[in-house]
């Protein structure tokens, strides 16, 4: 009767404690889930994905930044949606879809990808206290001007991309010593502002540099008529090389059809404005990129994105840090909803400042990391040679 | 000199163009008095044409036909397609308007330039298209002038517009449509009342610039590559300032102030800089208004005593 008693009791007792541990369990997974699964907002994507001089490489963002979503939904069980609002590149009409953004309910955003649209809309961004990740406009100053206080982005700027490449034309020396090399910008910010750190390099090694302008918004024969007296009038024979540091692929793909038209035979030296392998083949090209090709990739991470960006047909190298980019506010709020709280624009912000992402889990494949002012902690860049098929191969940028 | 060739030649190519679609701007201006502001995405259809028509036959790389009979095919089908266009823009946006204040057709006009640049971008996005011509028709294929390369486009562009223009010329002073048309641009009513029918004679003139405009899109997806649904605007305004340069209504006008845009587009981008081109064309818009506002070959208005 006793043992009787103490077994009944150990077995009460045994119950107690699995349906308390159970229940404790059940408990927290379930308020987890319910967190993930209540987890719902909205981001927007300001790419110029349907008008514009760049619409490819919007769209390669655009598709970027859909696969990212996804991929953060199902792997954190959130519920969270993109909505795309094209800018066309240009200033007036980014502006336009900020303030419909930030009249909207969501969080965060994504992009604007052009500098000088980041200057436009980067103090509306920053009045509204939301964050805004870039994964392509490299302008110095968007960080230092201390005029857009939630700006970020997932790739290094122009002081590094700029002497990176000057440095790489030297050390490879692309062009003979002493010799010309004709310089190209398209009058936007991102093209000015690199002519203006490369210049100072190439001089002091010794090479004449030859700056010159054209409007970049020109098309059809007018366009042609810009870039044919480039090449007439500035390509000569001291000029072994020509940096086209323009956000317009198929405009450099003009310019070098152009001089092989016109039979100059010289290099052609790209920046990631013209890094599209659907538009700009000319063979013996170099594109210098921040973002990396991913193809042949082994990283768990990149495999996963290359799967899934399949279904949007072929892509570069320009759309990897808007995955990234994407991923990061993704994340961000992820984390708020893990904490048990409702997304709102200052906690976004507050968590997308702390972002640690390792280089493992990184498609950029360099942690991403921010500093105070919003630039990307790591230093990376890429570089591109075109084969004689018009393929990009991705080669040492040292 | 070297320099000064080349120069010379892309102005000529550009010109040319520039002289096919200010043609269309004159005819119409002269039957109808209207300033038809869509002409210039009349070409740019007309460049869309064209490249699909690539497409349509395997691609630039891969053309399944051989490049002479594709180029035919592409002018062809162009010219039928943008100029039955060209007819039903009449047809249905301006002749309702034939008897409306002159403001009217001229806001109509910009709509339909509208129209036709966003039903472009709906229909085929926003991404530049690139004819990739030297794919088929490569540069290697040229003629040398004091070493200045000649390639076959450029050859194929100044003959072709060439030859449309001394046809067109020779369709307005020979034949009987010619006649009717210059009689309809002398004074409709009274063209009409000596049996001519009016809406035929209209229709045909528009079918007829807008086939040249359309023909002017394929060449010049041929000579420049790319190709958008904006290229239209800034051709069809410096079209427009070749026929007024040349003369609003003149068609000898508009071929000569055609080729003297394209000239001075191109020697003000080489001789002094490609950002200042634009500022020196339209200032010759400009210049020209004041000095000689019926143009270089335009007849001063009469005036009644």
């Amino acid at each position: 009767m006793r043992v009787r008693r103490i077994l009944s009791g150990a077995v009460g007792v045994m119950a107690l404690a699995s349906v308390t541990v159970f229940g404790v369990t059940t408990s927290s997974a379930h308020v987890a889930k319910v967190a993930a699964a209540q987890c719902k907002a909205s981001i927007a994507i300001e790419a110029p994905f349907a008008t514009g001089p760049a619409t490819q490489l919007g769209l390669e963002q655009l598709h970027f930044a859909q696969l990212a979503v996804a991929m953060a939904n199902k792997a954190n069980g959130t519920s969270i949606t993109l909505g795309k609002d094209d800018t066309g590149l240009n200033p007036s009409l980014a502006t336009t879809r900020t303030n419909s953004i930030i009249a909207s309910s969501a969080v965060a955003a994504v992009g604007p990808a052009g500098s000088q649209e980041v200057e436009a809309v980067g103090p509306l961004y920053a009045k509204a206290g939301m964050a805004f990740v870039s994964g392509s406009a490299t302008l110095p100053a968007l960080a230092t001007s201390g005029a857009n206080k939630t700006f970020f982005r997932v790739v290094p700027d122009d002081d590094i991309q700029g002497p990176n490449d000057a440095n790489y034309i030297i050390k490879h020396k692309l062009a003979p010593a002493g010799s010309t090399i004709l310089i190209v910008d398209d009058q936007e910010a991102y093209s000015e502002g690199l002519v203006a750190v490369m210049t100072p390099i190439l001089k002091a090694a010794g090479f004449t540099v030859n700056h010159q302008s054209y409007n970049g918004t020109d098309t059809g024969a007018t366009l042609q008529s810009d870039l044919s007296a480039l090449a007439t009038s500035q390509v000569n024979s001291s000029t072994h090389l020509v940096i086209v540091p323009w956000q317009s692929a198929g405009n450099a793909q003009q310019f070098g059809q152009t001089l092989q038209q016109q039979g100059k035979t010289v290099t052609l030296f790209g920046t990631d404005g013209t890094d599209s392998p659907g538009q700009f083949v000319i063979p013996g090209t170099y594109v210098s990129n921040f973002g990396p090709d991913i193809s042949t990739s082994k990283s768990a991470v990149d495999k996963a994105i290359v799967k899934g960006i399949k279904k949007y047909g072929p892509y570069g190298a320009f759309g990897v840090p808007t995955w990234e980019a994407t991923t990061v506010v993704m994340n961000a709020i992820s984390s708020v909803c893990k904490a048990g709280k409702t997304p709102s624009r200052s906690n976004v912000l507050a968590a997308v400042r702390k972002t640690n992402i390792s280089a493992t889990q990184s498609a950029m494949g360099v942690p991403i990391k921010f500093k105070a002012d919003g630039d990307l902690v790591a230093k990376a860049g890429y570089l591109f040679h075109i084969s004689s098929k018009g393929t990009y191969v991705e080669i040492s940028d040292k | 000199m070297h320099i000064f060739i080349q120069t010379l030649v892309t102005g000529i190519v550009t010109g040319c163009l520039y002289a096919l679609i200010a043609l269309g701007y004159s005819m119409v201006y002269g039957v109808l008095k209207l300033l038809n502001f869509a002409h210039g995405d009349l070409y740019m259809v007309g460049a869309f044409i064209g490249y699909f028509a690539i497409q349509w036959f395997g691609g630039a790389a891969a053309l399944i036909i051989p490049v002479p009979l594709l180029v035919i095919f592409m002018m062809l089908v162009a010219g039928l397609g943008v100029g039955a266009l060209g007819v039903a823009i009449e047809r249905f946006a301006y002749r309702p308007l034939r008897n409306a204040p002159r403001i009217a057709p001229l806001i109509t006009a910009l709509g339909v330039s509208f129209i036709l640049e966003d039903s472009v971008l709906l229909l085929f996005g926003g991404f530049t298209r690139n004819y990739n011509a030297p794919a088929f028709l490569p540069f290697t294929e040229s003629i040398h002038i004091d070493g200045v390369p000649i390639d076959s486009v450029q050859i194929i562009v100044v003959c072709v517009s060439l030859a449309m223009m001394v046809g067109l010329r020779e369709l307005v002073n020979r034949t009987l449509f010619g006649k009717s048309m210059r009689a309809v641009a002398s004074d409709r009513e009274a063209a009409e009342m000596l049996g001519i029918n009016v809406d035929r004679t209209i229709a045909m003139t528009f079918f007829i610039g807008s086939a040249m405009a359309g023909v002017a899109g394929v060449m010049s997806g041929l000579a420049f590559g790319q190709i958008s649904n904006i290229i239209g605007f800034l051709a069809g305004l410096k079209a427009f300032t070749a026929a007024v340069v040349g003369g609003i209504g003149s068609i000898p006008g508009a071929m000569i102030g055609g080729l003297f845009i394209g000239l001075c587009e191109s020697f003000s981008s080489s001789y002094v800089s490609s950002q200042y081109s634009d500022l020196i064309v339209f200032g010759i818009l400009i210049a020209t208004m004041l000095v000689r506002p019926q143009g270089v070959f335009g007849q001063p208005p009469l005036q009644k005593v």
